[in-house]
């Protein structure tokens, strides 16, 4: 049992005798006036010492969230103070929002972790309250005059162990942005509350630990490249066992027309491989020139749920390794945050890359006008348009095994706006797609409960119950539907899904769209295919029927 | 009222829940509101309790599996989600007569609770299970050249 863990007569303290909102305790006063309790399940471990001086940031110690002593630096009031001004000052959007709230309450109930939780301070009004709350006491010049009456209060150690519970509590989904009448995006309040809050080394191992292997590798995971090429070799193996076919991936070419970027989980980790053999599959049934980078080995980007200039420098590497292997475009996996780097932020950050094309698919002639800025074509647009100009050949039968519904990723959902291509793929490549209710899907889709760096294992408690409502979607067509199939387009949601999906719905598998495009794929010189990319078989051949 | 403690929560079905529900609701440290998705599960696990109350059958099984599910991700200690069966107990005590009636409702209620808690504990070993199969998951391709 984890020495953190609650005594007994701790407990019957806690439960029996504290005081609590429904007991009407705290009826008269401030919503600050709430206490904070870090107890196993609802805090993520602190990042290593070795991991902080690794990358330069501040306050490498060793301390944990429930520990009383945060050991914070000297001055740290003042570094917060000083860490907010320049970011007033640098990002307008932050001034705006932190202004222009009026307090409605139309996002309140559109969290997932409010909804999951009950807790009145992961309403996003509440949530951003605990900046501004902040704010107002030391930037507003008429406020600070009206201190007392205008919901202001003082910087305090508690206010930082406030800000850390509920600032790693929001999974900058942005969903509560699509309801917000006056469009501020609480995301990025919650951005420049981590980036204060690395200031002063009140941090997050399982963001910090994959920046660190980023900066120092190129991929969150750390992989050295002989072992990232090894990974993808043998997954080649695992190709020609199933379908007969050879694929042929390249590393590093100089002069290849396309690089191809993913998530490292696509090569390393269950069942993100099965993924990236799709991406072979059909890299391999176009003939795409295209290499991989085992420099730029990274779609992902923990920086931005780190700090805005680390999310510039881990990105960098992308536009880099381009122009040193002098390809013509760069087309990306599937991922969700990667996304939001690459669509909103890269041009700005990193660009513009003047030495790439206005991304042309060499197999359709379609011209990608909406990649002309980035020079990044996402994966669902560039198999979308293969499929609709008929230049694969796929069964989808193959897939008759799977019952499917599809998670909206939020990042590519509301950062990118990309809603019906994955739809039209997956409709291509298998003969069930049910949709989840339409309050749960597209812009209003539910996060995974574990996205922006949260899917630490110590944190499972709470990813179970923010990722709730997501479930409780998910339940509706599986009940309805019998669907046993979740697909979805991003890295973190196949790695946290599965066990959304095994806690709340048993049975009920996590796909990702491109593995039921590799089952799909009818390859030339194929042997005949009995079972899927898992080695599952496939529905009608178990007794030797012919799939095709 | 009715001599029968096994058709009490069908026909005081209403009442039943609603004093239920609310107790249920009361349980969590934050509000949460009858409205929301977890508010919504905990009805309807409820319901399903209440429904198949005095059988033993699968259906009971599955409403005792949904509510401690939702309990055992929570901040509170199976003692106090468990709570609630006794509190169903005090509630439908009001619908019984006589008391060989209410003695025999208590039996059934008390097999009704450690059903509960084993439920309750399988719901805590399969959140243990998840952390080490994603440990796992994340180090497949590691796992697998090892084993090989």
């Amino acid at each position: 049992m984890s020495k953190y863990a609650p005594k007994k007569n701790q407990l019957t303290r806690e439960f029996l005798e504290k005081p609590s909102p429904l007991k009407g305790d705290y009826a008269d006063r401030e919503w600050w006036e709430m206490p904070v309790e870090f107890r196993d399940g609802n805090w993520c471990h602190s990042a290593k010492p070795e991991v902080l001086k690794e990358i330069g940031f501040a306050n490498p110690r060793k301390w944990a969230a429930p520990d009383e002593d945060w050991q914070l630096p000297e001055g740290w009031e003042k570094t917060i103070h000083d860490g907010l001004k320049e970011r007033l000052k640098k990002f307008r959007s932050l001034k705006l929002y932190l202004d222009a709230c009026v307090r409605c309450g139309a996002c309140a109930d559109k969290c997932h972790f409010f909804l999951g939780t009950g807790d009145p301070k992961n309403m996003p009004v509440i949530r951003a309250e605990l900046l501004r709350s902040v704010y107002r006491n030391d930037f507003p010049m008429v406020e600070k005059i009206l201190k007392g009456f205008s919901g202001s209060r003082k910087l305090t150690k508690e206010v930082i162990k406030e800000w850390h519970m509920y600032f790693y509590q929001c999974t900058e989904c942005r969903r509560c942005s699509v309801f917000c009448p006056l469009g501020i995006d609480t995301a990025e309040i919650t951005m420049v509350a981590r980036e204060l809050l690395n200031l002063i080394g009140v941090n997050n191992n399982w963001i910090l630990a994959p920046v660190a292997n980023c900066n120092r590798t190129g991929n969150h995971l750390g992989i050295e490249p002989h072992t990232f090429v090894q990974n993808i070799e043998s997954l080649v193996d695992d190709i020609e066992d199933l379908t007969g076919v050879k694929v042929n991936p390249t590393f590093n070419r100089k002069g290849a027309e396309v690089l191809f970027i993913t998530p490292s989980g696509d090569v390393f980790g269950d069942p993100g491989v099965y993924t990236m053999m799709g991406y072979m599959l059909l890299f391999e049934h176009i003939g795409l020139d295209y290499t991989i980078s085992t420099y730029a080995s990274e779609g992902g980007n923990f920086g931005l749920f780190t700090t805005n200039d680390m999310m510039k420098k881990l990105n960098a590497k992308m536009y880099h390794e381009a122009e040193r292997l002098k390809v013509k475009w760069m087309l990306g996996g599937e991922c969700g945050h990667m996304w939001r780097v690459v669509h909103q932020y890269m041009n700005t950050m990193n660009g513009p890359a003047d030495f790439l094309e206005e991304p042309v698919s060499p197999v359709t002639g379609t011209k990608f006008t909406n990649a002309r800025a980035t020079k990044m074509v996402h994966i669902a647009e560039f198999t979308a348009d293969l499929i609709h100009n008929g230049k694969l050949k796929l069964d989808p039968r193959r897939n008759d095994h799977l019952r499917t519904t599809f998670h909206d990723s939020c990042n590519v959902a509301r950062g990118m706006g990309m809603f019906e291509e994955p739809r039209y793929i997956l409709n291509s490549v298998c003969n069930s797609f049910n949709e989840m209710p339409e309050d749960t899907i597209r812009e209003r889709t539910f996060c995974c409960g574990s996205g922006s760096g949260i899917n630490a294992e110590e944190f499972m408690e709470m990813r179970m119950r923010g990722g709730f409502p997501r479930a409780n979607a998910v339940r509706s067509v599986r009940k309805s539907h019998r669907v046993n199939s979740l697909v979805t387009i991003c890295a973190i949601d196949r790695a946290t899904l599965p066990s959304l999906m095994r806690y709340w719905n048993p049975g009920v598998t996590v796909y990702g769209l491109h593995e039921l495009v590799g089952n799909a794929l009818v390859m030339q010189g194929e042997k005949k295919r009995t079972e899927d990319l898992r080695e599952n078989p496939m529905a009608g051949t178990e007794e030797g029927d012919d799939a095709e | 009222m009715t001599n029968n403690w096994k058709e009490a929560p069908s026909i005081n079905r209403s009442a039943v829940l609603e004093r239920w529900m609310a107790a249920g609701l009361g349980l969590f440290p934050e509000r949460m509101t009858p409205g929301s998705p977890a508010g919504e599960a905990l009805a309807d696990a409820m319901a399903t309790l209440v429904d198949h109350f005095a059988e033993d059958g699968e259906e009971r099984r599955e409403g005792l599996e949904r509510l401690t599910r939702i309990f055992a991700v929570q901040s509170m200690p199976p003692s106090k989600s468990l709570s609630l069966f006794g509190t169903l107990g005090d509630i439908l005590a009001g619908f019984v007569a006589g008391s060989g009636e209410r003695e025999a409702m208590r039996r059934h209620l008390e097999r009704l609770t450690l059903e509960a808690f084993d439920c309750f504990m399988e719901n805590r070993e399969r959140i243990y299970r998840l952390k080490v199969e994603e440990s796992r998951s994340q180090m497949h391709m590691l796992l697998r050249r090892a084993v090989s």
